[in-house]
């Protein structure tokens, strides 16, 4: 484990932003709006679009697969509700600007209801082979729904080489104002530490931990009470980690949980790390003892100008306009609405944006707030302080990268490790020249990929 | 409801921090100097940064006019350099001689080559080393504080002491040591003048215990690390410590050199300027300890007697080749090629 001067569990280098969590880390999670249009974004992962599995005027019921694809890394999505198929069309997609969707009139605009989940007496996760988990998981349409949304099915398959020894949790939630992980541990803790049991028998680990910063210590007592419960999971620990930015970023916490590096440009299982995060378990649990798709999932909305910040379950395809509506819309006339948190979520521009799989917050910034993003501060040359490479969790020079893609220098961006990346915002958020330094390294990044398109290696 | 949004890359927040709050904290630093400057050499040492502050500034309104470049004086960077210079000048420097000095540090040093943060070398420097090349005999003219004028009353900057003209290299090396005559006399009590700054010298340059002040609130403000001033001191501590231990009748000892000429002001305003250092801390290792031997060479076996600003001068130089040198590794090692 790695620490700092106080002992605590950490990783090097990194940020303290405002956490902002009081606004809705004592809400508990409520049911959402009912909507009077969903729209299912048919690419909510990393890996290849779903295609359409039915047609406009179709009925559909509650939890039917309605897009799938046969590629290995791909996740299918499903009706959250039953209704009539409107139309296919493009909506407003959070990364990729527009995408096809499948909007769906459901039968009856009600809210949703807040799912039971009851942990089955006689829980053994011994009773499933891994193979049926994956299977269950795969059906159920799983991404990793902490961000970046690669599916969940491959990544908790059992690998031979090199096998998989450590599944590690992710309930840090170090991004500031997201709510929605905390309140998963706290109020449906069982299923959580189900899920993770699940997954843990899928991939074959024997070791698990459980990653929480140490600003959520009810979720720790939690989490670790329900542990005890459970009773044969001894094999499964709590990690209590010092509260810092980007403490849940997937190579930061491998780093301070287990001291280990994941090698750059390479991913977790290379070292055999399976990272999933706390929502993940919980649906992974959803999916294997119910069969229930991924259909619905907690969005912290917050933000100092929402009336009625607050986490609600909602269903996948709510559109945040609804959901801003429901919370009773913005007490301000201009702001900036980001799906996800400050440090790393993605400005929307259309309000009609719908929620996805991976989406956990709708964070609603103040015109003042918005004033401190770089774009709208004064900007001076780079004075070279150091101190965006004083941040960079990877250890990585940022105004080097930054200066080398304003130039149009590619090749100088790369020796620089600009793929190293991790775009967690660090060296943006602490730069007093106001140089939008993640902002120049991911148009670097949208560059080197198109370049590679047009001439491949 | 909502009439007007705004999108942009993330981060959405941003740490409370500016290049003016960073430069100003600078400034806030440098009180305590000034504070000495005005103590020990009177209104006029006042004056001598005023002038320096008020041409510095005008350069560079004057420059970003011709460059057509929007105004740039908020940033403070110029009232930093005017302010450095001026500490860094002796106190009877004429006030034209200042000025120039000021033109060539902000139009030379810094918006010839672009501006803030595009500068290679210490605009203050440039300026200083400008006029010790064309005013040899004004700049080491060096008078004695105003506060110690009943004490040592010989000295005046009539008579003051051309440094160049020290002869041999035994007697010069104690004289290196900016108050001349009382070199010879070397006690416990020069040394302690030179930590409280009554000693003859440039107006920033005399009082150790300013120049400490000040860089306690810049290390605390954290807007300078303590990498730089630790490595030109610890440089110029040991290879001083070498020398006196040689010999210890030809050479002084290191906790003189510590004390006196601009080593602390210099370790802690000026060879931090982040422009003109390098970015990476084993890069500011290197140009800290480069400073440090540098101007200790200067001082023992060059023809000096302070070589300071040479020193920043010549590191300033090598920083892009340190930069390069000092690469930074990814956490998780270089990437595998193919
Ligand atoms: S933080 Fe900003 S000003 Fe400082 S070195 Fe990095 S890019 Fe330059
Ligand atoms: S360079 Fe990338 S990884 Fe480093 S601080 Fe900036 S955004 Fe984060």
């Amino acid at each position: 484990m790695a620490t700092d001067s106080h002992g605590r569990t950490t990783f090097s280098r990194g940020v303290h932003p405002p956490e902002s969590k009081h606004l809705t880390e004592d809400r508990p999670i409520e049911p959402g709006p009912g909507v009077a249009e969903l729209s299912i974004l048919l690419s909510q992962h990393i890996g290849a679009p779903c295609q359409a599995a039915v047609k406009k005027g179709d009925l559909v019921q509650a939890g039917q697969k309605i897009g799938e694809c046969q590629a290995f890394v791909c996740a299918p999505v499903h009706a959250p509700v039953a209704g009539k198929v409107k139309e296919l069309a493009l909506r407003p997609h959070p990364v990729l600007g527009r995408c096809q969707a499948i909007a769906i009139e459901p039968q009856e605009p009600a809210s949703p209801t807040l799912p039971s989940f009851s942990l089955p007496a006689d829980f053994d996760p011994t009773r499933h082979t891994p193979q049926e988990i994956c299977e269950a998981v795969r059906d159920a349409g799983l991404v990793g729904m902490g961000g970046a949304g690669f599916p969940t099915s491959v990544k908790i398959q059992p690998d031979a080489k090199p096998p998989k020894h450590t599944l590690l949790v992710n309930g840090c939630e170090c991004e500031p104002y997201i709510t929605c992980d905390y309140r998963l541990m706290l109020e449906w803790t069982d299923q959580v530490l189900a899920g993770i049991r699940l997954a843990q028998r899928a991939c074959g680990a024997s070791k698990v931990f459980i990653g929480v910063e140490d600003n959520k210590p009810k979720a720790i007592d939690a989490v670790g009470a329900a542990i005890k419960r459970a009773g044969s999971g001894s094999d499964i620990r709590v990690v209590s980690l010092q509260t810092k930015y980007p403490q849940g970023g997937e190579r930061q916490l491998i780093n301070a949980v287990l001291g280990q590096t994941v090698p750059t440009g390479g991913i977790p299982p290379m070292i055999g790390v399976v990272v999933i995060n706390v929502a993940t378990a919980a649906a992974i649990a959803d999916a294997v003892l119910y069969h229930r798709p991924l259909t619905h999932r907690v969005v912290t909305v917050t933000g100092e100008a929402i009336a009625k910040a607050g986490n609600y379950y909602v269903p996948i395809g709510t559109p945040v306009e609804a959901l801003i509506e429901f919370c009773g819309g913005v007490t301000e006339k201009s702001a900036k609405v980001v799906m996800g948190g400050p440090m790393m979520g993605l400005a929307i521009a259309d309000l009609n944006t719908p929620i996805t799989k991976t989406s956990g917050a709708v964070t609603v910034l103040t015109r003042r707030q918005i004033g401190q993003a770089k774009f709208e501060r004064r900007q001076t040359a780079c004075i070279r302080c150091g101190r965006c490479l004083e941040v960079c969790p990877e250890n990585l020079s940022p105004t080097r990268i930054a200066h080398a893609v304003r130039s149009n220098l590619l090749d100088v961006a790369q020796s620089y490790f600009i793929s190293a990346c991790i775009e967690c915002g660090c060296c943006s958020y602490v730069c007093p020249a106001n140089i939008e330094l993640t902002g120049y390294i991911k148009t670097g990044k949208i560059f080197l990929a198109r370049q590679r398109k047009k001439m491949p290696a | 409801m909502l009439r007007d949004i705004t999108v942009s890359f993330a981060p959405h927040i941003s740490k409370r921090l500016s290049t003016q709050r960073v430069m100003l904290d600078v400034l806030i630093g440098l009180v305590p100097l000034v504070a000495a400057a005005g103590f020990y050499f009177r209104i006029r040492a006042l004056l001598l940064i005023g002038v320096c502050v008020l041409w510095c500034v005008g350069i560079e309104w004057v420059c970003n006019l011709i460059r057509r470049r929007p105004n740039s004086l908020w940033d403070l960077s110029a009232v930093v350099t005017g302010v450095i210079l001026g500490l860094s000048l002796p106190p009877a420097l004429p006030f034209w001689t200042a000025a120039v000095g000021s033109v060539i540090a902000i139009g030379v040093g810094k918006m010839a080559f672009g501006g803030l943060g595009a500068n290679v070398f210490n605009p203050a420097m440039v300026g200083r080393a400008f006029l010790t090349a064309s005013f040899g005999i004004l700049m080491t003219t060096w008078t004695v504080p105003a506060s110690i004028d009943s004490a040592m009353p010989k000295l005046s900057p009539a008579d003051a002491v051309d440094t160049r003209t020290q002869a041999t290299p035994l007697a010069w090396s104690k004289t290196a040591i900016k108050n001349q005559t009382e070199a010879k006399t070397y006690s416990r009590r020069l040394l302690l003048s030179t930590i409280t700054g009554e000693v003859a010298g440039s107006l920033g340059e005399t009082s150790a215990i300013a120049a400490l002040l000040g860089g306690a609130y810049l290390l605390w403000r954290r807007t300078i690390g303590f990498h730089i001033p630790a490595a030109v001191l610890l440089a110029a501590f040991v290879f001083g410590g070498i020398a006196y231990l040689i010999d210890p009748d030809a050479y002084v000892s290191p906790f003189y050199h510590l004390t006196s000429g601009a080593l602390l002001f210099g370790a802690f305003f000026i060879a931090t300027d982040p422009v003109t250092a390098p970015l990476t801390r084993r890069g500011m290792w290197l140009f800290g300890l480069g400073i440090g031997t540098i101007t200790l060479l200067i001082r023992i076996v060059g023809t000096y007697p302070e070589g300071f600003m040479f020193a920043v001068l010549v590191m300033n130089g090598l920083t892009p080749l340190i930069d390069r040198l000092c690469r930074r590794v990814p956490v998780g090692g270089l990437p595998r090629v193919g």
